[in-house]
């Protein structure tokens, strides 16, 4: 069964994919996947372990490459550009581990983030104090080097460090991933901040509950296909998740 | 008689910091260990000698344009034989490296041919500090190499180059993500190995006679230096250089001089046994 929604979004696109089928070694693990996301909305990816969900994140991030389709950021073909071209593009990722780096300081951390980027998108004092003030608990630790930090630290550190390009599209990956409620709560509501101030936001995420409820649009993503392309209202009373997760 | 000795360790410790200090910066950002490394001190010293014996410049001269010249050379030799093998394995990289280190000397053997040559320097009487004989080259020496020290230091920790060798080093995937191009950091770290080793050549060459094999004598030296100091991290390297230079020239008090590079295998063997991660090694943060 195949419930390929598909969700007309009202607003301007600002990231969108088209056919996209990407993997590693000979089969691939996403194929066919064609998404347009909304400019200002979240957009959730949700799906069973092993789903692709990663996968997909990564080739939007340019980390694996698209073995055919199209990503667009706007109107531009960013397929072919690198990670590091995609960042000066105005695509920021977060992944879910290994995401500081733990020998710099969190200062250090912070600047290196926008220093090797067009002058355009280093980051300005402005932008600097913005991220600072969303994100206090690593404003207060720019010393301190960030491997000292626990594991809800680290993650609004890697947060607040894809902030500071400015970015207008924002891939997290699992940010709430192995972090206690009450840090799961406080990401919830950063990723809420940051979306605010205008940031588009695409998000893996496997809490289930807080994926609708954050969520404009979700991705039901399963053994590496697009299973339901729907608003959060839609999932929740037109269709049953299991038999979503489960075919 | 021991305070001469240990002045002397410090000095050759202070050469060695500098390869040593080239050798953990490529490791820490490529992930394999450069065995060319002494090759690079052979060339570099040729070049400036070139410089030097058929151009007439001065030393100093010689070595600054000599290493600039090599670190060019070290930037052309990555990008033709490194770079297409940058996703293989160290053990890959390591041989390649054996292959540059053998075609760089013979090379230096077919253009100088294989006799000991030596710098045109002018002769001085050794001075005698508090009863201790201080050369003129050791005093350039020590400055030489506190004045490359520092620059690096502060590279390292003060510049966006640095922060961004550092990022490369730590996690070479989140460095992408975050907008750093690797390849252009790359090419930034063998610009210093190069401009590193080729200033080590000089300070050698300035010391002993130059002869293609100059580099090569000192190869388990740097990488005592360096595997003590902990591999990756440029502070421990000049930890180690120091303790190996004054280790091995204390050892010359006891056994034959032939024998003092025993005393580097042995430091390694035993840092591998009892300390792996190298002497600065727990600093480093894995996770």
């Amino acid at each position: 069964m195949n419930i390929h929604g598909s969700v007309v979004s009202a607003r301007e696109i600002v990231l969108s994919t088209e056919g996209v089928a990407a993997g590693y070694g000979g089969d691939d693990i996403i194929s066919n996947i064609s998404v347009a996301v909304g400019k200002g909305s979240i957009f959730t990816v949700i799906g069973p372990n092993g789903s692709g969900k990663s996968t997909f994140i990564k080739v939007l991030a340019g980390l694996l490459p698209a073995r055919t389709g199209e990503i667009r950021l706007g109107a531009m073909s960013i397929a072919r550009l690198s990670a590091p071209q995609r960042v000066a593009a105005g695509l920021a990722y977060v992944p879910q581990e290994f995401n500081i780096f733990t020998n710099l300081t969190v200062g250090e951390n912070l600047r290196v983030s926008t220093e090797f980027l067009e002058r355009e998108r280093r980051a300005s004092a402005e932008q600097r104090e913005r991220v600072l003030a969303i994100f206090p608990e690593v404003a207060g630790r720019l010393g301190l080097r960030a491997g000292y930090l626990s594991g809800g630290q680290r993650q609004m550190l890697a947060f607040a460090c894809a902030m500071m390009a400015a970015p207008t599209v924002l891939l997290l990956d699992e940010p709430s991933a192995g972090l206690s409620p009450k840090f799961v709560a406080e990401i919830f509501d950063k990723v809420k901040s940051v979306n605010a101030m205008g940031v588009t936001v695409v998000m893996i995420e496997q809490n289930v509950k807080e994926a609708l409820r954050i969520a404009d649009i979700v991705l039901v993503l399963v053994n590496g296909a697009t299973r339901l392309l729907a608003t959060p209202d839609d999932i929740l009373t037109k269709h049953d998740l299991h038999k979503l997760y489960l075919g | 008689m021991t305070a001469q000795v240990i002045l002397n360790g410090l000095v050759t410790g202070m050469v060695v910091a500098l390869p040593a200090v080239a050798l953990t910066l490529i490791y820490g950002i490529l992930k394999f260990p450069n065995f060319a490394i002494g090759a690079m001190l052979t060339v570099g010293a040729y070049l400036a000698l070139a410089l030097n014996v058929y151009l007439s410049l001065p030393v100093l001269y010689a070595a600054a344009i000599g290493a600039a010249a090599f670190a060019v050379v070290a930037v052309g030799i990555d990008q033709a034989v490194f770079r297409p093998l940058r996703e293989r394995s160290a053990i890959t990289l390591l041989v390649a490296s054996m292959g540059v280190s053998f075609v760089l000397e013979n090379i230096v053997r077919f253009i100088f041919g294989n006799g000991a040559r030596s710098f045109e320097l002018p002769l001085a009487r050794p001075k005698l500090v508090f009863g201790l004989r201080i050369n003129n080259e050791q005093i350039f020496t020590a400055v030489a190499v506190i004045a490359a020290m520092t620059a690096v230091y502060v590279v390292l920790r003060h510049t966006p180059l640095g922060r961004a060798m550092r990022a490369v080093s730590d996690n070479p995937a989140l460095a992408a993500a975050r907008g750093i191009d690797r390849e252009r950091i790359v090419r930034w770290t063998w610009v210093i190995a190069g401009l590193l080793t080729a200033a080590a050549g000089v300070l050698v060459g300035m010391d002993r006679a130059i002869d293609p094999l100059l580099g090569w004598n000192y190869i388990v030296t740097v990488f005592a230096a360096s595997i003590l100091g902990g591999l990756g991290n440029p502070v421990g390297a000049v930890l180690g250089a120091l303790t190996v230079g004054v280790v091995e020239e204390t050892s010359t008090l006891l056994i034959a001089p032939n024998y003092r590079q025993v005393v580097s295998f042995c430091a390694i063997a035993l840092l591998l046994l009892l300390r792996p991660q190298g002497l600065l090694g727990v600093q480093r943060i894995k996770k």
